[in-house]
């Protein structure tokens, strides 16, 4: 009966029983929510998630259904850029140095960009972070089909979301080479400066997209640059190192400053340019929602039945 | 409102016949953390913010581009390309024989016109085009060890091919980078005076404290039948052969520039300089190009409209869209929409 259902419907099903002979079902169903009860745990143990109630299943689906979807489309979506952006940088250089794969970034840099620079926002993002509060996910259900209508992640988003990064990978590594075009900079402190660029860059990419800010995440962004910094003081005070001193030396001119601050607008100025106009001329259920959760105390329009979502449609 | 509280992760207490002590003595405890319920601040964009943002861009971006620029205007350089003006006629036909024969005189006279005034201190560059000084086995074919420290002069792993002599005898400072050491002299006169070139303190000071040694000397260097560039001072120590340091701090990219001196001179405005140069240095093999380069700085560095041309136009594109947006915002206010009562 399960299979059947699935072929009929072709989207994701979840089953949730409480008895034991049930399990099978859970077992077959994409996500199996069990409910531990008098009749035993064996469904408990089969399942993907477990409860006490058939009344917590409402908040399972509609509230952390939606916000683990959300949470976990866009990370997906970020960490192919984050790490995408990276590599296409160091790849643009290649064709400067003859082909011959030298990396302008350090071994250091390169290994912490991953580990120490840029992961921990990610983690506390996709910990925390929340598009809509769970009242209003509760009062209107209709804002759960952004799930099943493959919002928050599709090959169209996935494609837009690489164009993206190409561009701005070129940004981020042209930038730079104009600047220093005809000038005596050194391969060590070219790669210093693409190394902080990217990370403030990957950074600011993000705080734009973070919908809900806590004390944590304001901590893990900014922080991240400041440790990127004090790594890369670190790593430059090291005198076997090919790359010593070159962030001092840098630090006091003013070009570096000015084409960090140029790369980080340039870069991110066509996202934020779509973002905009996305939101003006076709908001999603779930923009116009937020809009409303967060506006509302300074709006005196009238108000709409729950049930319905906000375009009337059923 | 409470049974709503719980997470879903992980069984809370049965159903059935609890009474409400024992459903409550299974909660987990309560925390604003655990419960995301942190005080956060939800940024939105409305059109206040959006035209604030292209707005507050525009305010910040125009002016440093218009003071890039104006720096960038204010430098003076004087650029003079001379392999190709430096080869006798009758052998423009086969440059790499000209420059790999000892027997001719390499000694080329340039005359270089000052186009505005220069002051001082005017810095005397060589760059070289189409160079790969980041060429990946270039820029790993040396030994800081060996640089460094004098008992260390047996270490020449990584400077393949110009790690030993042909008995084997180490090279010190071994390696292509310091091989390839650039050998072009310049002198500088002005009218019949000389224009003396300072080159101390041409290079990083932290490279001459802790990169090279003060008790390392050039040994069997260019010894072999292939010269690559300049030889060394055989009684200096590494610390003090600065054209060696800012040849050895290897360039970005193809086209580079490695200072030679400073002039403390003051220059005006068409004075010609006269430039006695060796043109030693075989570009010649690969199609590269040298070019001699005087300039002064700014608080921007050298020549360079990118910075300020770039910051002009983010600038301006900014403050028309900043103008775009208010048309559209009111053009089509989006009508905003009270919710359901939630709290």
């Amino acid at each position: 009966m399960c299979r059947v259902c699935v072929y009929k419907t072709n989207s994701n099903l979840s089953f949730s029983f409480a008895g034991a002979n049930d399990v099978s079902m859970i077992q077959m169903a994409d996500v199996g929510v069990g409910i531990c009860g008098q009749e035993g745990r064996q469904a408990v143990m089969a399942s993907d998630f477990a409860m006490g109630q058939f009344c917590f299943l409402k908040r399972l689906l509609l509230v952390h259904g939606h916000w683990n979807y959300q949470r976990v489309g866009y990370l997906v979506l970020y960490n192919f850029y984050r790490n995408a952006v990276f590599v296409l940088m160091l790849f643009w250089y290649v064709l400067c140095a003859a082909f011959s794969t030298i990396s302008a970034v350090t071994d250091w840099s390169s290994v912490f960009y991953s580990v120490i620079y840029t992961s921990v926002p990610t983690i506390v993002v996709g910990i925390l972070d929340k598009d809509l509060s769970h009242k209003t996910l509760l009062c209107y259900p209709k804002l759960y089909g952004a799930g099943y209508r493959q919002e928050s992640y599709n090959l169209h988003l996935f494609w837009i979301t690489m164009l993206d990064t190409l561009w701005q990978s070129l940004v981020l590594f042209y930038v730079p080479l104009f600047t220093y075009r005809n000038s005596s900079i050194d391969i060590w402190s070219m790669g210093s400066l693409w190394t902080i660029s990217v990370v403030v860059l990957v950074n600011v990419h993000l705080a734009m997209d973070i919908r809900r800010w806590v004390l944590i995440t304001h901590v893990a962004t900014w922080g991240s640059i400041f440790i990127t910094y004090m790594c890369m003081v670190i790593i430059d005070s090291i005198p076997i190192f090919p790359n010593y001193w070159t962030i001092y030396h840098l630090a006091t001119s003013r070009t570096y400053w000015l084409t960090i601050l140029l790369t980080t607008i340039l870069a991110l100025l066509p996202r934020f340019f779509c973002k905009v106009i996305h939101q003006i001329f076709w908001p999603s259920d779930i923009q116009i929602a937020r809009e409303a959760e967060i506006l509302r105390k300074g709006s005196d329009q009238v108000g709409l039945k729950p049930d319905h979502d906000i375009n009337g449609r059923v | 409102m409470n049974s709503s509280s719980g997470s879903a992760a992980g069984p809370s207490s049965g159903s059935g016949d609890g009474s409400a002590p024992r459903r409550n003595s299974k909660r987990p405890k309560y925390s604003k953390f655990t419960q995301q319920e942190l005080p956060a601040c939800k940024p939105i964009l409305t059109p206040k913010w959006v035209i604030s943002v292209f707005t507050l861009v525009g305010v910040i971006f125009v002016p440093i581009g218009i003071a890039a620029l104006m720096a960038s205007n204010n430098v003076v350089e004087i650029v003079d390309r001379y392999d190709t003006e430096c080869i006798p006629a009758n052998m423009t036909g086969d440059k790499v024989a000209y420059i790999q024969n000892d027997d001719i005189i390499k000694t080329c006279t340039r005359n270089l016109t000052v186009p505005k005034d220069m002051d001082q201190p005017i810095y005397v560059y060589y760059q070289l085009d189409n160079f790969y000084q980041n060429h990946r086995r270039y820029v790993k074919s040396r030994n800081d060890a060996q640089l460094k420290d004098a008992d260390q002069a047996n270490k020449t792993s990584g400077c393949d091919p110009e790690k030993t002599t042909k008995d084997g005898s180490p090279i010190v400072p071994c390696g292509l980078i310091a091989w390839s050491l650039f050998n072009d002299t310049y002198n500088f006169t002005l009218g019949n005076k000389n224009l003396s070139v300072n080159k101390n303190g041409i290079s990083w000071k932290s490279d001459r404290d802790h990169k090279f040694g003060k008790d390392v000397y050039p040994k069997n260097f260019q010894n072999g039948t292939l010269r690559g560039g300049a030889s060394l001072d055989l009684n200096k120590p590494l610390n003090a052969q600065e054209d060696l340091i800012v040849w050895m701090r290897t360039a970005a990219l193809p086209t580079f520039r490695k200072l030679y001196g400073k002039i403390h001179q003051d220059l005006k405005a068409n004075d010609i300089i006269m430039v006695t140069l060796e043109n030693n240095y075989n570009t010649y093999s690969f199609n590269g190009k040298k070019k001699l380069v005087l300039s002064t700085s700014s608080w921007l560095g050298g020549k360079n409209d990118f910075l300020g041309i770039a910051y002009l136009t983010i600038g301006g594109l900014c403050f028309f869209l900043a103008t775009a947006f208010t048309v559209v915002y009111l053009v089509k206010p989006r009508r905003r929409v009270l919710l359901c009562d939630t709290g």
